[in-house]
């Protein structure tokens, strides 16, 4: 009897996990192997796939160069910018929303920015590219700034920009949680003790909301790095970024082996963001637990 | 002293959160009014008249057409695969433990963290080594690895929210393990999975880096057309297409709204990766 319910609880295992193992071992281990032995075959122009000849370093090495760092430079630097803006300008607007009070009012507003969290990227970009087009109103932009409208500097504004519509959103919403469960009484302690309300603020909301925000800035920034459709059409071919360099090498160049190294570097760059920033914040909140 | 301190704190903060919001909504706003456009060119906002011209052009063009059909019909399915894949995975999770058990979660929501275009760039070259050139079923591929961490992480947040209790009282009312899952265990996670099948459908409807890679001329999603578009000539068609994916959305947060409620969104720590 117990025997035979192991067995029968192992075929049940096996059915239950079998497709998915399949599935992920077939879209996405094999896949990444195949990338990861590409990056080392050399690569002869107009011949497409590897040629089965010797393994090689070069299309790393080629990375080191100058060009190549700056698009790594700019990614994780216009990335940085505009993940760090996003947490600053959400932080504020999820109090608001935290502490709103009255019920309609608050579900207009979670409404509104689940809607803008799933709004389609496409719809995003064009909007904005439109909104600073010779037709729309903010075009002036570049006049103010004293800068050309096809400038380097607007290019970054604007995938800056862009960035910032994706990522206000979420970061909003991931701050709701945290900022709704801060209990209300230990603001008014504070402030009945003579602390005056932004202090207050400074000293209560912010540290039992800072792990939150952290995970909002590095969710923000994992999707900044990885953007593609924003930076390549508001950067307008001056602000590229590296999934962008990824593209090109695939479409114009058909360098496989190529992409495939920056695509491996890329790769790399994020896990270590994600998880160096993820374990550094759990040390910040167990000191601050201590 | 304390006071005028506050009070000027509380201007700054309405006024920063007045420019968030003019700053997400006016160029949709734009978008939106600019896609009734009459005019048939490109000119400056505000449109003196408006009309449907296009969406009239939109709805009659085939390049469009095409990519919106194939996006609806790769998204419905692949959501459907990994519903299959992610709720069964997650049930063999949340009751058993084996060996590889946090690989495989690891693996289930890596494609969260990794860029789409390596996602994409990988995928096409391991098909083509393997002899799939076929774009709809490069799409499939692509679109149901985009898919897999929603259905699964909210059916794992569903069941483990269910008390182990309410199987145990249902076995000792001489249910067997079978009959608990089917309607113990499943109806009460019905709210996780379904919010899950949302979230994968949406974003997988969303995909424009993986797709990129995937498509082929006779095979294509509609924001990779969109995409083509703006690169090649930037006139408003591409506008009411803009519109037609916002109309989607709405569609889509209702009925998230109407089977999951919006607060439970917050809860589930879910955002698009």
């Amino acid at each position: 009897m117990r025997v035979q319910r192991r067995t029968k609880s192992r075929t049940g295992a096996l059915v239950l996990g079998a497709p998915s193992a399949v599935l992920l071992v077939v879209l996405l281990v094999l896949p990444l192997l195949t990338i990861a032995r590409e990056s080392f075959e050399p690569f002869y122009a107009g011949r497409i796939g590897s040629t089965g000849g010797g393994l090689t370093l070069a299309n790393y090495a080629q990375l080191l160069s100058p060009t190549y760092l700056l698009y790594f430079y700019d990614t994780f630097r216009i990335g940085l910018i505009a993940s760090i803006l996003s947490v600053l300008i959400a932080y504020p607007v999820a109090y608001m929303i935290a502490t709103q009070t009255r019920p309609l009012r608050r579900k207009i507003y979670l409404t509104l920015f689940v809607t803008l969290m799933f709004l389609s990227v496409l719809a995003r970009v064009y909007s904005i590219a439109l909104t600073f087009s010779p037709i729309g109103f903010l075009h002036p932009l570049a006049g103010w700034l004293g800068v050309s409208p096809n400038s380097y500097t607007i290019a970054q504004v604007l995938v800056v920009l862009g960035l910032m519509h994706l990522i206000i959103p979420i970061a909003t919403l991931t701050l709701i949680g945290a900022l709704q469960n801060i209990n209300p009484r230990l603001l008014e302690a504070a402030q009945s003790l003579g602390c005056p309300k932004w202090r207050a603020h400074l000293s209560v909301t912010l540290p039992l909301s800072a792990p939150s925000a952290v995970s909002a800035f590095v969710i923000g920034y994992a999707l900044c790095v990885s953007a593609f459709v924003i930076p390549m059409i508001l950067g307008k071919g001056r602000v590229l970024f590296v999934s962008n360099l990824v593209f090109n090498r695939f479409s114009e160049i058909a360098n496989f082996p190529g992409g495939s190294a920056i695509a491996i570097v890329l790769l790399m760059a994020m896990l270590v963001l994600v998880w160096g920033i993820s374990a550094g914040l759990h040390r910040l909140a167990n000191a601050g637990g201590r | 002293m304390k006071r005028l301190s506050d009070d000027l704190m509380s201007i700054l903060v309405r006024i920063l959160i007045g420019a968030c919001f003019f700053f997400l909504l006016a160029p949709l706003a734009i978008a939106v009014v600019m896609s009734f456009d009459a005019r048939p060119y490109l000119a400056a906002f505000p449109p003196p008249s408006l009309s449907w011209r296009w969406y009239d052009e939109f709805f009659s063009s085939d390049y469009y057409l095409k990519g919106l059909w194939l996006s609806i019909l790769v998204s419905g399915l692949s959501t459907a695969i990994a519903m299959v894949s992610g709720v069964s995975m997650a049930v063999l999770v949340d009751r058993t433990y084996f060996p590889g058990r946090s690989l495989i979660v690891s693996l289930f929501m890596a494609p969260l963290v990794i860029p789409g275009v390596v996602i994409g760039f990988a995928l096409l070259l391991f098909l083509s080594k393997i002899g799939i050139y076929d774009g709809f079923w490069r799409l499939m591929a692509g679109h149901i690895l985009v898919a897999m961490p929603y259905t699964f992480r909210t059916t794992l947040v569903g069941l483990a929210s269910i008390p182990r209790s309410y199987a145990e009282a249902a076995m000792s009312l001489g249910a067997n393990e079978r009959q608990v899952f089917w309607t113990v265990t499943l109806p009460l996670a019905k709210t996780g999975i379904t919010a899950g099948a949302i979230f994968a459908f949406a974003f997988s409807l969303d995909d424009a880096s993986l797709s990129m890679f995937l498509s082929d001329p006779k095979s294509y999603t509609l924001p990779v057309a969109m995409l083509s578009m703006m690169r090649a000539d930037f006139n408003l068609t591409i506008a009411a297409a803009a519109v037609v994916l916002l109309a989607l959305t709405v569609i889509i947060i209702i009925l998230l709204d109407l089977t999951v409620g919006l607060e439970r969104v917050l809860g589930q720590g879910l955002y698009r990766g």
